[in-house]
């Protein structure tokens, strides 16, 4: 459905998207993990057509995605990092005015709307001028305004920032709802946790370069570990840790250890060392690592730094 | 107190961090402050009028008229017109005839004429008759012109009352019985002040009986008179010691108080004479485009809410250009504009009796115009600055210096002619003279043209340069 060539991107001497190509297909709800900084949203601004890139490509459905090219901008809705409504008007002159904008009038503009508002719970806040809502209800109001014209690929850039745990659960349910019925969605967030819990695919993106592609299962084949074990860092266990770096990566913080052996390090191996050294079994945790680690692995820093 | 201390200090990094803060704290007020400085001549001794356009027809063939329009021809609160310039560029003393043509014409050179007409002295009246012709379509210009001329009448060309009363007299008297009059009181001031008899019947007949020296405080005493309270010595003929200055100003004020009463000033009102409110038709077109300014630049400023707010980038995700947003934005000024200009004319009509209706389609056709050229500039403010305070902060400073220059709070003519030439450059002075076109002159469509031509080309001008800006700025992101 998407297809980006070689596109790059710059902002004087700052290469904000470097020579990034990128695939989505039609129903996908693909995720854009990256830190702040990354390049996350002028990906997006490229998509939607506020900004033309320096170098390559853009097309959607075969049409090249260019400001100029309006038609092609009424197949995508954009949801902004930003409340990007007027909040002096209320929340149905808001969706009028953003539903107006693609042609939509009348009956079919009041049904749309009626289905939007009742969709994410603002039915009976219609009437209100938007300034009065609460952050996680300008959050659904900022979302659905961009649904009105149902398009075929949504663009989320960072369309939770600042919302309470509900109006975010509520968000994500309707986004996953959205994508059941086929809607198309690029989701960009630096919480994995999110890409974890929505996005069929992710591509993990830094320094305007996208690093790693693919459903979550294949980004954690990428991680020369399957599995991460932790235990306390006592006196008792460092005969134990000074043997295991051998066998994988170590690192100590907060008191304990994090083991992630080598993908040919066998677990009964870890754990006949441990036998060894008398550590008992009761002390060691083991979990599937997470797309932390993974952005860890190929950046060599964590999502949040 | 250290918390108040340290509060304090960010208050103040704010403050140095805003340029606009800053900018509206010290430099706007320094600029104002230095404008009108030179606006009113401040530390300058002959501030007051400059260059007022004044038209002088002199019909009369006494030679104390010439010197009236010599000494007008001086005075620096006047530009002084007397010839008319025939197509061929030649020229040709103006004439009592050409004024009224030349000052109902839009484009007037002058709003203010003096007619020094051939019986500026009679025989039959007492008193001079001098006639203005007036466009008084600013009360305080016209206050100025009058004051002006009076002063300079009676200042520089007292003789010509002094002939009106020999006039007068001789065509009472008779020839003979004159002269033996004139003779009778130049032996009476001869013998009472020991100049000489043959000089002051002479200046009697002239018609110059001294009032210069009282009305003209740079006009020496006459050293061959003594004062009348020094002792009489017939032997003597010595000047006397001094002159009693002190007495000067009191005689000044009543000689001039009593002249005002026998100088008859003939007023034609040329233009706006049947505007049955011309004082607030005179002043409301420049408040109304002062504060539709004002309110232009605020809507203008919501282009860096939006902005900031993310609006751009949803808008211009849709079907919508940039274009699209900017000339929404125009429209919603000009018609924004058009409105509140009716607004306040239509106040204008029912607290004051300004003739609105009488010119309602060729008023809205200025306003539209003017509300143009208002909204281009907010947009170019919008344009040129950085973010919406900056924008404020700009937009005050221009408009205090428009409206004052543009003649929206005192006529232009109060201002030295250099500074007189930049009026012409600010949309003020176009938006006012569209209005006082209409509501005072009573133009036609035609008349109007040149100033919506001029209004229209600021607009064109200034819009195609906000355009420009807007796609090269960082107000699109």
């Amino acid at each position: 459905m998407l297809q980006l060539r070689s596109v790059t991107k710059r902002f004087g001497t700052i290469i904000a998207l470097d020579d990034v190509s990128l695939d989505i297909a039609r129903g996908e709800f693909f995720g854009l993990l990256g830190p702040n900084g990354a390049g996350k949203s002028t990906l997006m601004s490229l998509v939607a057509g506020l900004r033309a890139a320096d170098a390559g490509t853009l097309h959607l459905d075969g049409a090249p995605l260019t400001a100029a090219n309006a038609a092609s901008r009424t197949s995508l809705g954009l949801v902004p990092q930003h409340i990007a409504l007027y909040p002096e008007l209320n929340a149905d002159e808001n969706l009028r005015i953003f539903g107006a904008l693609y042609g939509l009038r009348g009956a079919d503009l009041r049904d749309r709307i009626n289905t939007a508002l009742t969709a994410v719970q603002l039915a009976d806040r219609r009437r209100d001028p938007v300034k009065n809502f609460s952050g996680g209800m300008q959050r659904r109001l900022n979302l659905v305004a961009a649904l009105l014209h149902r398009p075929k690929l949504l663009l989320c850039d960072e369309p939770t920032v600042g919302v309470d745990p509900q109006s975010r659960n509520a968000i994500f349910e309707y986004l996953q709802a959205l994508n059941r019925d086929g809607l198309t969605i690029i989701y960009s967030t630096h919480y994995m946790e999110e890409a974890t819990r929505l996005c069929s695919r992710i591509g993990i993106i830094d320094h305007g370069k996208i690093l790693a592609l693919g459903t979550l299962e294949e980004l954690l084949t990428r991680l020369p570990f399957e599995e991460e074990i932790r235990f306390p860092a006592t006196a008792a266990t460092a005969p134990l840790a000074v043997e295991l770096a051998a066998l994988g990566e170590l690192a100590t913080a907060d008191g304990s250890h994090r083991f992630r052996p080598h993908i040919d390090c066998k677990l009964s191996a870890f754990y006949a060392r441990a036998e060894s050294h008398a550590v008992p079994g009761r002390l060691f945790t083991s979990q599937r690592p997470t797309l932390e680690a993974v952005f860890l692995h190929l950046t060599g820093r964590t999502l949040r730094e | 107190m250290r918390p108040i201390l340290v509060l304090l200090r960010k208050d103040f990094t704010n403050f140095f961090r805003n340029k606009a803060a800053v900018s509206l704290t010290f430099i706007v007020p320094f600029a104002m402050i230095w404008l009108f400085g030179v606006i009113f001549g401040v530390n300058k001794k002959d501030s007051g009028p400059n260059g007022i356009p004044l038209a002088v027809v002199n019909a009369s063939d006494n030679p104390a008229a010439a010197t009236l329009v010599a000494a007008l021809q001086a005075e620096k609160s006047f530009y002084v017109y007397t010839k008319f310039v025939n197509p061929d560029k030649s020229t040709r003393p103006l004439t009592e005839a050409d004024l009224r043509s030349m000052m109902q014409a839009p484009d007037a050179d002058f709003r203010f004429a003096l007619v020094i007409p051939p019986d500026v002295v009679s025989e039959t009246t007492f008193g001079l008759h001098l006639k203005i012709f007036s466009n008084p379509r600013n009360e305080i210009e016209t206050q100025t012109v009058n004051g002006m001329l009076q002063k300079t009448i009676f200042t520089t060309v007292p003789q010509l009352l002094g002939q009106s009363l020999q006039a007068r007299a001789k065509n009472f008297l008779g020839d003979s019985r004159f002269k033996q009059f004139n003779g009778t009181i130049a032996a009476a001031v001869s013998d009472a002040f020991g100049a000489d008899k043959d000089q002051v019947q002479r200046d009697l007949e002239a018609g110059d009986f001294g009032f210069g020296q009282i009305t003209g405080p740079t006009q020496p005493a006459d050293r061959s008179l003594r004062r009348l309270d020094a002792p009489k010595d017939p032997t003597s003929n010595a000047p006397p010691t001094s002159v009693a200055q002190p007495a000067v100003a009191p005689a000044t004020t009543g000689a001039v108080d009593a002249l005002s009463r026998i100088v008859r000033l003939e007023t034609i009102q040329v233009v706006g004479a049947d505007v049955k409110s011309p004082f607030a038709t005179s002043i409301v077109g420049g408040w109304a485009i002062q504060f539709l300014l004002f309110a232009l630049s605020a809507s203008a400023t919501s282009l860096f809410r939006e902005r900031d707010a993310g609006i751009f980038q949803r808008l211009l995700a849709a079907p919508v250009t940039r274009a699209h947003i900017l000339w929404s934005k125009f429209l919603y000024g000009v018609i924004l504009g058009i409105v509140q200009l009716m607004v306040l004319f239509v106040a204008g009509r029912i607290l004051f009796g300004i003739e609105v209706e009488k010119h309602f389609v060729l008023l809205v056709l200025v306003c539209t115009f003017a509300a143009a050229a208002c909204t281009s500039f907010g947009m170019l403010l919008a344009a040129l600055s950085p973010n919406a305070e900056a924008a404020q902060g700009l937009a005050t400073f221009l408009i205090m210096i428009m409206s004052s220059l543009g003649g929206a709070w005192f006529p232009i003519t109060l201002m030295p002619v250099f500074i007189q030439q930049f009026s012409k450059l600010t949309l003020v002075y176009w938006s006012m003279e569209g209005f006082s076109a209409v509501l005072w002159a009573g133009q036609s469509f035609f008349q109007l043209l040149p100033i919506l031509g001029i209004l229209g080309g600021i607009t064109v001008l200034v819009m195609s340069i906000a355009v420009w800006r807007f796609n090269r700025g960082k107000i699109f992101g």
